[in-house]
């Protein structure tokens, strides 16, 4: 059967500037603060607008007509800054750049926000898998956090440093390159 | 390990440079070089004004490096860039015309030339000269960061140009690409960046390396010619000392070992220097002859003096 090929981008806002107010418990450790949740007012129209915008002032009507037939928002979470956004295969480096050079949250919300992509999937259940995968891993790590601040046994502190020791094929995003029919097989 | 070579440092700015810092980490970079720019005249005082330890906590697994870049504006005044060298982590030069830019490829010595890609050059980049660069192992940088922050189109336009002429001149080898971020928002994870190189035509694998490979070669090359023997030759682990008992000598040795290695060239000559250490047969022979030739040369001297009284 033939049908339309996609790719689907995990996008992850991270707010670099924000400022959570300091908590009773002392201040809120670095990364959580860059996970902050969105504001509610971001809505998938909106979000979609300034995506379309981006594409086209980075890459003109062309990059506009090109992107525009298979762009869609399938998920957003404002709670936890994450959404998928559906795009033609054929040039989703074009959506992942036009969103790269997003600086701003569209209009009304005008928050300073650094776009990262998390993984490049052929399928939308992979694309979910990573989503629950990334919101587990944050809640592990601010517990850890959590704990290392709790007791300064150093013995922890370094079993909890080498835990969280970060490998490249953490930091890399994983591609799905083979065309989708092979991802969807799995 | 990921690599971002350029992060401008401003006095004043803790606040701000430990937000990024904090930031480059958690977006998965490992090596972080912190830059100061120093712009005309080389001063008087060359040394490092970014402290070794920064003033508030930095991330454990992240190394921090200080860097300085020159910018060169004529070809006159460069001859003290050498002094340079053992104050900082990484030397770049930031040319302004080709003059210059032929200057920092072909003899200048330093780590890497980066150009302000946000300008118009009024010549096109010669592949003889950036081959040039890069066949000495000077690295080409790109920052990508004027070009995500700009306001204006025009700066992204040229960063653009730039970049693609780069691509197109170098074909593709030795670029490294950092962020140059003035504010935190101008940083952008690894993967990003590469995806971005892939669209201005650079290629995934390229890109990279370009994030990777070649700011690591930059940053051990650096290292290797401030430590080692000539550039070529560091020794990283010298061995253990085997013997436990001996430990105790060794110690009292090793805290004396300048004076004496001082001492060694005066007290050879005199026979001193090799007491400790087992006498090789070549050395038991001579030494034996030697007596005996002084045995002989005193009896011979007395005898000379008895004839001469004589």
């Amino acid at each position: 059967m033939v049908r339309v090929k996609h790719r689907y981008l995990v996008v992850n806002f991270l707010y670099p500037t924000a400022t959570t107010n300091a908590s009773s418990k002392g201040p809120v450790p670095e990364f959580i603060q860059f996970h902050h949740p969105t504001s509610d007012q971001l809505t998938h129209g909106l979000l979609l607008k300034s995506i379309r915008d981006g594409v086209s002032e980075l890459f003109g009507d062309y990059g506009a007509g090109v992107v525009s037939t298979g762009l869609k928002i399938n998920y957003l979470s404002t709670a936890t800054s994450t959404m998928i956004i559906r795009c033609p295969r054929s040039h989703y480096q074009l959506v992942w750049a036009a969103l790269t050079f997003m600086t701003k949250l569209p209009k009304p919300i005008n928050q300073p926000v650094v776009v990262k992509i998390v993984r490049v999937s052929g399928t939308i259940r992979k694309a979910e898998e990573e989503v629950i995968r990334r919101a587990q891993a944050i809640i592990d790590r601010a517990k850890t956090a959590q704990g290392s601040n709790r007791d300064t046994d150093p013995v922890v502190g370094n079993i909890v440093k080498a835990a969280i020791r970060r490998k490249e094929a953490n930091v890399l995003v994983e591609i799905d390159e083979g065309s989708e029919s092979e991802a969807s097989e799995e | 390990m990921f690599y971002d070579l350029n992060v401008p440092w401003t006095e004043k700015n803790d606040r701000e440079l430990q937000r990024t810092i904090a930031f480059l980490d958690e977006l998965g970079y490992d090596v972080v070089a912190l830059t100061h720019t120093i712009s005309g005249k080389i001063p008087s005082d060359l040394t490092c004004p970014i402290p070794q330890t920064l003033p508030f906590p930095t991330p454990p697994r992240l190394t921090l490096l200080r860097r300085c870049t020159i910018l060169l504006s004529d070809t006159a005044t460069n001859h003290r860039i050498p002094q340079l060298i053992p104050h900082y982590d990484i030397l770049a030069a930031r040319p302004k015309d080709e003059k210059t830019l032929r200057l920092a490829c072909e003899t200048l010595d330093v780590d890497m030339v980066s150009l302000d890609l946000t300008l118009r050059f009024p010549v096109h980049f010669k592949f003889k000269m950036l081959s040039a660069a890069i066949a000495r192992g000077v690295k080409i940088e790109l920052c990508y960061s004027q070009g995500v922050l700009a306001s204006d189109a025009s700066a992204r336009r040229n960063l653009i140009n730039n970049v693609t002429q780069l691509i197109r001149v170098t074909r593709g080898r030795g670029l490294l690409l950092s962020s140059e971020a003035r504010s935190v928002l101008g940083i952008r994870a690894p993967s990003d960046v590469i995806n971005l190189c892939s669209v201005w035509g650079l290629g995934k694998e390229r890109g990279k390396d370009g994030i990777t490979k070649e700011p690591r070669s930059v940053v051990e090359f650096a290292k290797l010619k401030r430590t080692s023997y000539r550039g070529a030759i560091n020794v990283i682990y010298g061995g253990d000392k085997p013997a436990p008992e001996v430990q105790g000598k060794d110690k009292a040795q090793r805290a004396n070992v300048e004076q004496q290695r001082k001492r060694k060239a005066e007290s050879a000559p005199m026979g001193q220097g090799g007491e400790n250490q087992p006498l090789s047969n070549r050395e038991k022979k001579r030494r034996e002859k030697k007596a005996r030739l002084g045995e002989n040369t005193s009896r011979e001297g007395s005898g000379e003096t008895t004839r001469m009284v004589e």
